[in-house]
């Protein structure tokens, strides 16, 4: 059996082969930055060096000599445009070419514009500043720093959930922990390099960059640019990974729109690996104080979850993981409180199951912690505390399958064979530990857009301005059509990542699928709706037929009792060649705005902990074996199952590989990824793939994703709980599980190294 | 805190070599699409005057009038237009630019053009056959979904390649090891190794 | 990047001569006005960052001379000429039986394809991957002389904790350096001054006051060839190297060990430390405790107590010690198990 396309389940989709996928082997594939572009311009950031400041002088004149230099896009360049914006759609308010004032390491300075990138390259790189500079204040614990409540802060956070009387319950619980936690810096760090390319026809703008949301950007470089949202045109056909770090915009995008612009000829900024530290978002570092208190039968009464975040000091990004983590166990009591600690850093921003992964990480390390204390199996202790109703709003769950994972998962892994004694398990030189650990993700949906064309010939065509950052929503995109239009994969084509086509909410929050599927379901059933309106009419071949009796399948429309109609026949009866049907959708319950946000870049998330009827997650269970040389503590990680329950799964291969990297990106998470931060002088150390660590393919050995059935019709019309961030919650916190089994040492701050062991 | 911006250079300033090196029919904009007749070929280069570089790329013949400082890797995609070849890092830390030089995987972010002279290069446009049959490799890659955002996809579908012809295919340890040098951030690894394996035996001397 | 003039010079003499022409005789190779290319996989990479700027490259990968692309194994030792790449040393028949410690040194490092790309003497010369040394802005006495150590203060972690100095804590990164050491490599150099050979442990320089100066060549010198002589601890030898991650990652702490065992009893060991110091490391210490003992857990940690015996720590690699320590013992143990 290959195990890449795994036997579908009840509620689950076929693993056809990704629509694009010889695209992507054959060099095809066009990402932004391939896009041919005729006279092209070619553009180089010059980026700052200190961390907070001003600068006081730009030193031009080394720049300006290199032969070949177009332009110097700086200070005053950018004063007839707008601002960008902090929110959903801009990743910060720090402007940086409106002022000259230094918020952060790698600020942009300027932008060289020069006929070839060497010469751009060599211009950017002779750009000097002076600057007055200013102690900057790093991170946590760095003098200079403010320390402000988060709730309320974001629109995303509006309060630290609690129920019941924590105190009383933690102060007479019979077994209780405390416990502090830590995970590091990180950056995305997609493959595809940033970039911008920016060309004006006239008025009209246009953007190639890659984009997790083309419809937001367009209307937020609009209002930066002070020009008609109809003449902005941002093209994202394909996405060299994204995980957040494509979904707001950047300062760039508008800068580079403007040296096209003062050019009159398109410009190209590729930003190097080592500017996408300073330039871009990324995961800031968190801290973490968890108390658990519980009876001796194991059964949790008191849970209290202290969370801190860094940000930049103009923008008070949170993330608040507590939200998730607060509802995750039936806890008796809980209390939990987000603060934000402001620095002199870049704005932070969405990386991969931005709350989930470093609160739940705190969450379940800390659960195992419980379960040793309380001498318990730590699947049985999870076993325990299962809710029947979330703790915080005493909500049903839509559904939760999460013990049908943990046993599933425990069963492949062998968990039954782990000897529970901390150091028992043993292969000559190296130490073996076994761990486990929850995962969980909001599943939320969005209002979302698409056009669905079905022609005579039995082709079609899908059009909806999502995003294929590698999750595959365009496959099942188009398998969604040709399932309920009934042709052949092969005769559906999906177009994407254009802000020309039907509106589609940003790509993350692990959205895409349900409210792709959902819309794409909705305008296929408007097309199936005409079909069958003509095939059933009195002069129809299905005449007397009701909808209900009626399926689309192999280009025909076939009737309960056996009959059926040519859908060639039946367009030719309407006298049309083609029936297209542009699709809305909104999410149940959401207010009547919501689609006119939709057009307005800023469509709202639905499902998760806000909807009245229910909350809405998505679970997992993640079992890992870790090994640990006894001389040099070197950590591997060489086996991994993982059990998830994710609705109706639209494709079981896509699926299994988005949860299957999920959890690579765990094992970074645990062992390898952080950015160092400099103390002194709050500037980023290990700006590149040489220090910032990810794992690479010698890492991951024995990995297993089971795709457990479970159905939900809840959630929204497609069924569809998303995936893509539910992978990499928890592994590092079953990691460090079985680091404290296989050597009796609690690691609580991420990543976890040789250093911590050999002490 | 007095760390300064840039520190200065050794030797002759910036401005001052610049000034005494380049003449001001050298400061004209380069031409990089066309060769220019003109263009010296490296042994007779000019600083900041075009080279004259041959490429052999996926068996065509392709003269390229360069910078000198243009990499491998921006001469096959701003220079032939090939823009399967992708960057990831411009430092040899990702292997998303690995190419085929007379058969051996390389990164072409580190190699300057004009040292590639005569050489014969694959690109991931050179792989599948003229009919449209893809390589066993790319065939491959496509069964074991052996990428997601496919950015890094023609560097290890490259270097797949290079590892099994360098005899380093020979056992699922060796592959991972020995395609270690791709890093995908999404994450197909296992993906990966399965591909390998299964086009092993085909891409020998393919 | 600076711009360069491009050469291909097709012997050796010729290339000499061309970068004597473009260089004096004081100059750091590393600093001067003309300098040689062949894999490019560290100059190219420096030359981006803007901490390389030659204003003339010479590219070696033309020159004529078939013995600079040869390995040649006689019983005397092992010749490589300058040009061989990585891979094809490591995957060479007679280096991985005869002197495993220099195919596991070459085949643990970078990548395929850099393995692929760089060649043998450049290799040896590969320069710090000090973070704060490939940044331009920072202060880096080993860049700039005289503007400071940001590393010293900052973060750290993979710095050196041996043959540093107050000037520089730049970690050695390479791995095959370690392996030549160990086996009393030998270097064949051609310049304006004749040809010579630089015992290998001559070749690099500790920072000292002045880490700008990183080798013994000068400018317009370039390696020939790498000789290792055979010796009879060659076969029983191995390298280690401990990383974060499994593979393509520099070594946190490595150990080069080659061993000629009476039994289990000692007659000489030949000990090279990499990861964890500022060049290339030989530990003399750890190899003289060994001598004439029975190597089991305890003699092999008083060696490696012995080679650590004058580190320095920082702030976050003090773990350095440690690890740099149970490397060695590891090593060591290994090495006597191997079956030869």
């Amino acid at each position: 059996m290959d195990a890449a396309a795994p036997r579908p389940k009840e509620n689950q989709g076929e693993p056809l082969p990704r629509i694009d996928a010889r695209l992507k082997v054959t060099g095809q594939a066009h990402y932004p930055a391939d896009l041919p572009t005729a006279n092209i311009a070619y553009g180089a950031l010059a980026t700052g060096t200190i961390a907070r400041g001003k600068v006081t002088k730009l030193h031009l004149d080394d720049a300006r000599e290199v032969p070949g230099l177009l332009d110097i896009v700086t200070y005053g360049a950018m004063d007839k445009v707008d601002k960008p914006k902090f929110g959903n759609v801009g990743a910060t308010s720090i402007a940086p070419l409106h002022d000259r004032t230094i918020f952060h390491d790698g600020q942009i300075i300027a932008l060289a514009v020069a006929e070839t990138f060497e010469a751009a390259e060599e211009a950017a790189q002779l750009i000097r500043a002076d600057y007055e500079e200013e102690t900057p204040s790093a991170s946590f614990d760095s003098p200079g720093t403010k320390t402000i409540p988060a709730a309320g802060k974001s629109p995303l956070f509006k309060e630290d959930v609690k129920a019941g009387d924590f105190d009383a319950a933690y102060a007479s619980a019979a077994v209780k922990i405390d416990a502090r936690y830590s995970t590091p810096t990180q950056h995305h760090n997609p493959i595809e390099l940033f970039s911008t390319t920016a060309y004006w026809q006239g008025d009209q703008l246009i953007v190639h960059e890659p984009s997790q949301n083309v419809t937001g950007w367009k209307v937020e470089l609009a209002r930066q640019l002070r020009i008609d949202p109809a003449n902005v045109r941002i093209v994202s056909p394909f996405i060299g990974g994204a995980f957040g770090s494509k979904g707001p915009m950047t300062p760039r995008t508008a800068i580079v729109a403007v040296a096209a612009r003062r050019l009159g000829r398109p410009v190209r900024c590729v930003t190097s690996r080592m500017q996408a530290f300073g330039t871009q978002t990324y995961r800031a570092e968190t801290r973490h104080r968890i108390r658990i208190g519980a009876g001796k039968d194991g059964r949790i009464t008191a849970f209290a979850h202290e969370g801190w975040e860094v940000t930049s000091r103009p923008d008070a990004y949170v993330v608040g993981g507590t939200s998730a983590t607060g509802r995750m166990y039936d806890y008796g009591s809980v209390l939990t409180h987000v603060s934000l600690v402001q620095a002199d850093r870049n704005t932070p921003g969405y990386m991969r199951s931005p709350p989930e992964t470093p609160y739940v990480y705190a969450l379940e390390n800390a659960m195992d912690e419980m379960a040793v204390a309380l001498g318990m199996d730590p699947v049985e202790f999870r076993r325990i505390n299962e809710p029947k109703k979330e703790p915080i709003g005493k909500k049903p769950f839509s559904s939760r399958s999460l013990i049908q994972c943990y046993d599933q998962a425990a069963e492949a892994f062998g968990w039954a064979k782990r000897e529970a004694k901390v150091g028992a398990m043993r292969d000559g030189d190296w130490l073996v530990g076994m761990g486990c650990a929850t995962a969980i993700y909001p599943t939320a949906v969005a209002p979302c857009a698409a056009r669905v064309r079905l022609t005579a010939d039995g082709d079609v065509r899908v059009q909806c301005g999502s995003h294929e950052i590698g999750t595959g929503v365009r496959t099942v995109a188009g398998q969604m059509a040709s399932e309920r239009l009934g042709v052949g994969i092969d005769r559906v084509s999906v177009e994407m990542g254009d802000s020309a086509l039907p509106p589609a909410p940003v790509s993350g929050g692990s959205i895409s699928t349900a409210s792709v599927c959902s819309v794409v379901l909705k305008a296929c059933d408007a097309i199936r709706t005409k079909l069958y309106a003509a095939a059933t009419a009195e002069s129809g071949p299905l005449a007397g037929s009701h909808n209900e009796e009626l399926d689309l399948a192999d280009g025909k429309i076939v009737a309960k009792g056996g009959a059926s109609a040519r859908v060639e026949d039946i367009l030719k009866t309407m006298q049309v060649g083609a029936i297209e049907e542009y699709a809305e959708f909104a999410p149940k319950g959401a207010p009547p705005e919501a689609l006119k946000k939709l057009y307005s870049g800023m469509p709202e998330f639905h499902g998760g902990e806000q909807d009245e009827d229910a909350v809405k997650y998505a679970f997992g269970a993640e079992f890992v074996e870790v090994r640990i040389n006894r001389y040099t503590k070197e950590i591997r990680v060489p086996r991994l199952v993982g059990a998830f329950a994710a609705g109706r799964i639209m494709n079981t291969r896509t699926a299994r590989s988005q949860l299957m990297g999920g959890m690579i990106w765990g094992i970074g998470q645990a062992l390898h990824e952080a950015t160092e931060v400099d103390r002194h002088y709050a500037r980023y150390v290990n700006r590149d793939l040489q220090d910032y660590l990810v794992p690479v393919n010698a890492d991951v050995k024995d990995l297993q994703v089971i795709l457990v059935p479970e159905v939900d019709h809840a959630v929204n019309p497609a069924g569809v709980k998303g995936l893509g961030e539910l992978g990499n919650v928890g592994t590092a916190a079953a990691v460090a599980s079985a680091v404290y089994h296989a050597t009796g040492k609690r690691i609580r701050d991420l990543p976890i190294r040789i250093e911590q062991l050999l002490v | 805190m007095s760390q300064p911006t840039v520190l200065p250079r050794h030797g002759l300033s910036r401005r001052s070599f610049m000034a005494g090196t380049v003449s001001a029919a050298a400061a004209a904009p380069l031409l990089a699409s066309a060769a220019q007749a003109e263009a010296p070929t490296a042994s007779q280069s000019k600083l900041r005057q075009p080279v004259v570089t041959s490429l052999r790329i996926n068996k065509q013949v392709y003269e390229l009038s360069l910078d000198t400082r243009t990499s491998l890797l921006d001469a096959l995609r701003d220079h032939a237009g090939l823009t399967g070849t992708k960057k990831g890092c411009d430092h040899g830390q990702c292997g998303a630019c690995t190419v085929l030089v007379d058969g051996k995987r390389v990164l072409s972010c580190l190699s300057f053009a004009v040292m590639n002279e005569g050489k014969d290069i694959t690109t991931i446009e050179g792989l599948a056959s003229s009919d449209g049959k893809l390589h066993p490799m790319q065939q491959a890659f496509i069964d074991h979904d052996a990428f997601q955002c496919g950015y890094c996809t023609p560097g290890q579908i490259l270097s797949a390649i290079g590892c099994v012809n360098e005899g380093h295919a020979g056992s699922e340890y060796d592959i991972r090891e020995y395609m270690s040098g791709n890093i995908c951030r999404c994450a197909a690894y296992p993906n990966i190794v399965a591909a390998v394996l299964q086009a092993r035996d085909e891409t020998k001397g393919a | 990047m600076r711009p360069f003039v491009y050469e291909q010079p097709t012997d050796i003499s010729a290339a000499v001569a061309i970068a004597s022409s473009f260089t004096s005789r004081d100059d750091q190779p590393t600093r001067a006005n003309a300098q040689f290319i062949a894999g490019g996989t560290n100059l190219a990479d420096y030359m981006k960052l803007g901490v390389a700027e030659p204003a003339r490259l010479l590219d070696l990968n033309r020159l004529k001379d078939p013995s600079l692309r040869q390995i040649r194994v006689t019983d005397d030792g092992i010749r490589f000429g300058a040009l061989v790449r990585m891979g094809e040393a490591a995957d060479h028949r007679d280096v991985k039986q005869r002197y495993p410690v220099i195919a596991d040194s070459l085949r643990l490092a970078a990548s395929g394809q850099i393995r692929n790309m760089a060649s043998l003497a450049g290799n040896v010369l590969q320069r710090t991957r000090c973070e704060y040394f490939r940044e331009t802005s920072w202060h880096c006495n080993k860049r700039a002389p005289g503007s400071g150590c940001a590393a010293m203060e900052g973060f750290n972690r993979q710095h050196a904790v041996l043959g540093t100095s107050d000037a520089c804590i730049a970690t050695y990164h390479g791995d095959f350096a370690q392996a030549l050491i160990a086996l009393d490599a030998v270097i064949h150099a051609e310049g304006s001054r004749g040809t010579r050979k630089i015992p290998f442990a001559m070749l690099h320089r500790q920072p000292g006051e002045t880490p700008h100066m990183e080798t013994d060549l000068a400018a317009d010198e370039i390696i020939s060839a790498i000789e290792v002589p055979a010796m009879p601890w060659a076969r029983r030898s191995l390298y280690l190297k401990i990383r974060d991650r499994e593979s393509y990652a520099f070594a946190l702490a490595s150990a080069a060990v080659a061993l000629d065992l009476d039994g289990e009893t000692v007659r000489e060991a030949r000990i090279a430390l990499g990861g964890v110091a500022t060049v290339p490391w030989r530990a003399r210490a750890a190899e003289q405790s060994l001598q004439g003992k029975r190597l089991d857990d305890a003699s092999a940690g008083a060696a490696a107590d012995a080679a650590f015996a004058q580190a320095q720590p920082r702030k976050h690699n003090a773990f350095k010690i440690e690890l740099g320590k149970r490397t060695l013992v590891r090593a060591l143990l290994e090495t006597r198990n191997m079956k030869v």
